[in-house]
């Protein structure tokens, strides 16, 4: 039974993962570079939240959606002023710039935040334990936004022309505006998107963590490691991907002292890309 | 006392590896390179009007923020004293106080007259609990602005800074820096008005063995300064026939920890012992609390502070949980009368850093040399030989009669050992109707033996 606590406590985290991540791996696979200043994109949908909610006093759901607009358009923002003009100098240079990106926003958040903890006006979890397994409301909304996240998303990018022209983007860009599709509009949809989905997952943040201005940034190393174990392949392997780390770091508990869940999470990166260098995903895929 | 962003940025080397195989991986059409970046941390450097009416001293007389103001230019008749302290981030609360209580000791100072070598001047830096930033900003305070004593840092910037202390003959004087590296490392330009966090865990532990528990569970932050002095309590607590169900080293910075306490709430334990910061101790409380535990609990240092009744929830508490701190004995008169002029004499670690600028005024003038290396030289004796003095002015009177001074201060009596550390005297708080409330204090002879 204890071992089945750990397995749910492992999806769990897995699906917050998967918010925290897919995001991210969206922009990977079609801007082509690893935005590290994704994490701190968490933190602006994260304190956008705890902002409207336990300072002005707004209603959690309204609070969670003004939250995600915000992220969407900061990041959008971002991308128009600071990724777009130095597109052409490559990914490299993009992935440096976007580390410097997260310690700007970092510094303006903790310069409009300011020292000490935050938290939401929303309760205490409340704990069911169905079949002797212990899970929280807060806990299942992770799941039920993660699922609800990977369907809409796989709708989307299957079902939508703006979809498509993601997809296309993303398995070739040149190809994509030989053929029409307005390579810039599609960017912009793009960072729009995925920084949506990192204020998604700054809103789920602050459901259910402790905010210090610290704590955005401390969850890149997790979001790197399933990104990478993902590869660049569908939006499932991402899901995957966020599902197996989850499970492995939280399922190591039961054997290892827990201060080792990061390194395990490394090490089962580290493991899959020996056999699959490319990740879970094997080959580029849209 | 340490920061949780330092891990991060301290591999941020290892995230552009990481990244870097990541894009050679995955995009055949990806340009290699490698490159580093510096984290760029926004720092701040002040100079604080030398009175005692400035009541914020990390705010300019405008009221624009700190991070904004440059350093006044050294007037004749001035000596430098370098306030390096946390204004962000989590203890962020912590380095305000110590500034502000620092200001309020150089107001004293410099309204009796100021120091032989003249009027104290500070110049402060906001480390944001970063060593790599407490770096440099001292070695600014030290090459550009002449400081000759450096106050206030934490216990990763205060170890940091030990070889910098040593080669440029400054002394470094912190009111909260517990770490156990120092008991090591310190005594010879590197002191503190604070005990070791070994004593925080003979409290603790001293505090667990009392309460009549038959199991306890400890989680304890992965930092140095928490794992040492919980050793030190598991050891009490053991000897004391108590279960210890779990030790759980859990590290920081995790939206949740239920993985952590899986284990610990399926044990059934009487007491959780909490070492962590407040980040994931107040996440920590809630899922616990949340999953049916119903026990007590005894937190640290970091949780000591208002704050936390509003984050966790005053009602999950109340009555159940006690924390554990260093603290001044207040029916000493040098607190009582540091009380009643100064109103926020209560806050944590404020008497502490009371008595480090005090201590390093009394020592410039003993010396009568006006730098770091006459403080070092007389800092010990001006602490523990001669007449007992409780400010500068008396401290000053009393040498300007030729007498040894022994200064008792407003923390309590302090003496350094080898290390440069002092003994202390620690309170246990409980929460009732959303407040901590004393319950119990161990003063430091307790721990004598």
């Amino acid at each position: 039974m204890l071992f089945l606590q750990f397995l749910v406590t492992g999806i769990v985290t897995g699906c917050f993962l998967i918010l925290a991540t897919i995001g991210f791996s969206l922009t990977r696979r079609v801007e082509g570079f690893l935005n590290i200043a994704h994490a701190e994109l968490l933190g602006v949908g994260a304190f956008a939240t705890w902002w409207f909610n336990a300072s002005r006093g707004w209603h959690i759901i309204a609070a969670a959606a003004i939250a995600v607009v915000i992220t969407a358009l900061v990041g959008l923002g971002i991308a128009r002023a600071i990724y777009d003009p130095i597109r052409v100098r490559g990914p490299a240079v993009l992935l440096i710039t976007s580390v410097g990106v997260a310690f700007v926003i970092g510094g303006v958040i903790d310069a409009l935040i300011g020292t000490g903890i935050r938290t939401l006006d929303i309760g205490l979890a409340t704990s069911y334990e169905p079949f002797g397994i212990r899970i929280t409301n807060y806990q299942l909304l992770v799941v039920a936004l993660a699922a609800l996240v990977s369907v809409s998303l796989a709708l989307f990018l299957n079902r939508t022309r703006t979809g498509l022209a993601i997809r296309a983007m993303a398995v070739n860009p040149e190809l994509a505006a030989s053929r029409g599709i307005d390579v810039r509009s599609t960017s912009r949809a793009t960072w729009l998107l995925s920084s949506g989905l990192a204020g998604l997952a700054g809103v789920m943040l602050a459901v259910i963590a402790t905010l210090t201005t610290d704590l955005p940034f401390a969850q890149i190393l997790v979001i790197l490691a399933v990104a990478i174990l993902a590869g660049l392949g569908s939006l499932y392997t991402v899901i995957a991907s966020g599902l197996i780390i989850g499970v492995a770091m939280d399922v190591s508990v039961y054997w290892i002292p827990a201060g080792y869940r990061p390194l395990v999470a490394f090490a089962v990166v580290i493991i899959v890309l020996l056999f699959r260098p490319e990740g879970l995903a094997g080959t580029r895929a849209a | 006392m340490q920061h949780t962003r330092i891990r991060w940025l301290h591999i941020l080397a290892a995230i552009l590896a990481l990244a870097m195989i990541a894009a050679a991986c995955g995009d055949d059409d990806d340009e290699e390179t490698s490159s580093t970046a510096s984290p760029a941390q926004t720092t701040t450097t002040q100079t604080a009007a030398a009175t005692s009416e400035d009541p914020d001293p990390v705010t300019d007389s405008d009221g624009s923020d700190a991070g904004t103001a440059d350093a006044e230019p050294l007037e004749a008749g001035e000596v430098t004293v370098g306030v390096l302290v946390p204004l962000t981030g989590e203890l962020g609360e912590f380095g305000e106080i110590v500034a502000d209580a620092i200001e309020f000791g150089v107001g004293e100072i410099n309204a009796a007259g100021g120091t032989s070598c003249g009027t104290i001047r500070t110049v402060i830096a906001d480390t944001g609990g970063d060593a790599e930033t407490g770096i440099r900003e001292a070695t600014n305070m030290i090459e550009s602005e002449g400081a000759v004593a450096i106050l206030g840092p934490t216990s990763g910037v205060m170890v940091a800074l030990v070889d910098l202390a040593k080669r440029e003959e400054v002394v470094i004087m912190s009111p909260y820096a517990g770490t156990i590296t120092l008991n090591e490392l310190g005594g010879d330009f590197v002191y503190r008005t604070v005990s070791s966090d070994l004593g925080d865990g003979a409290a603790s532990g001293l505090w667990l063995s009392s309460r009549g528990y038959e199991s306890v569970a400890f989680m304890i932050q992965n930092e140095e300064s928490t794992i040492s002095p919980a050793e030190v309590a598991r050891t009490e607590v053991t000897d004391a026939g108590i279960e210890i169900t779990d030790f759980v080293v859990y590290n920081p910075g995790q939206p949740s920890y239920q993985a952590e306490l899986t284990t610990v709430l399926a044990n059934e334990p009487d007491a959780i012992f909490l070492a962590g910061g407040q980040e994931s101790g107040v996440t920590l409380i809630k899922e616990a609390v949340a999953a049916g535990f119903d026990g007590e609990w005894l937190f640290t240092a970091d949780l000591a502070v208002p704050e936390i009744f509003d984050a966790v929830g005053a009602e999950l508490i109340n009555d159940k949980a006690f924390v554990e701190f260093a603290d001044a004995d207040p029916s000493l008169p040098e607190f009582i009368s540091f009380e009643e002029r100064y109103e926020a004499a209560g806050d944590p670690f404020a008497p502490n850093s009371y008595d480090m600028v005090t201590l390093a005024a009394l020592a410039l003038e003993a010396s009568g040399q006006c730098d770091g290396a006459g403080i070092n030289s007389v800092i010990r004796e001006v602490a523990d030989s001669g007449t007992a003095v409780s400010t500068f002015a008396e401290g000053r009177d009393a040498l300007a009669a030729g007498e040894n001074i022994n200064y008792e201060g407003a923390s309590g009596p302090l003496v350094f050992d080898e290390s440069g550390t002092v003994s202390g005297a620690y309170t246990i708080q409980q929460a009732q109707n959303g407040e901590w409330v004393n319950v119990e204090f161990y003063p430091a002879s307790t721990f004598d033996n």
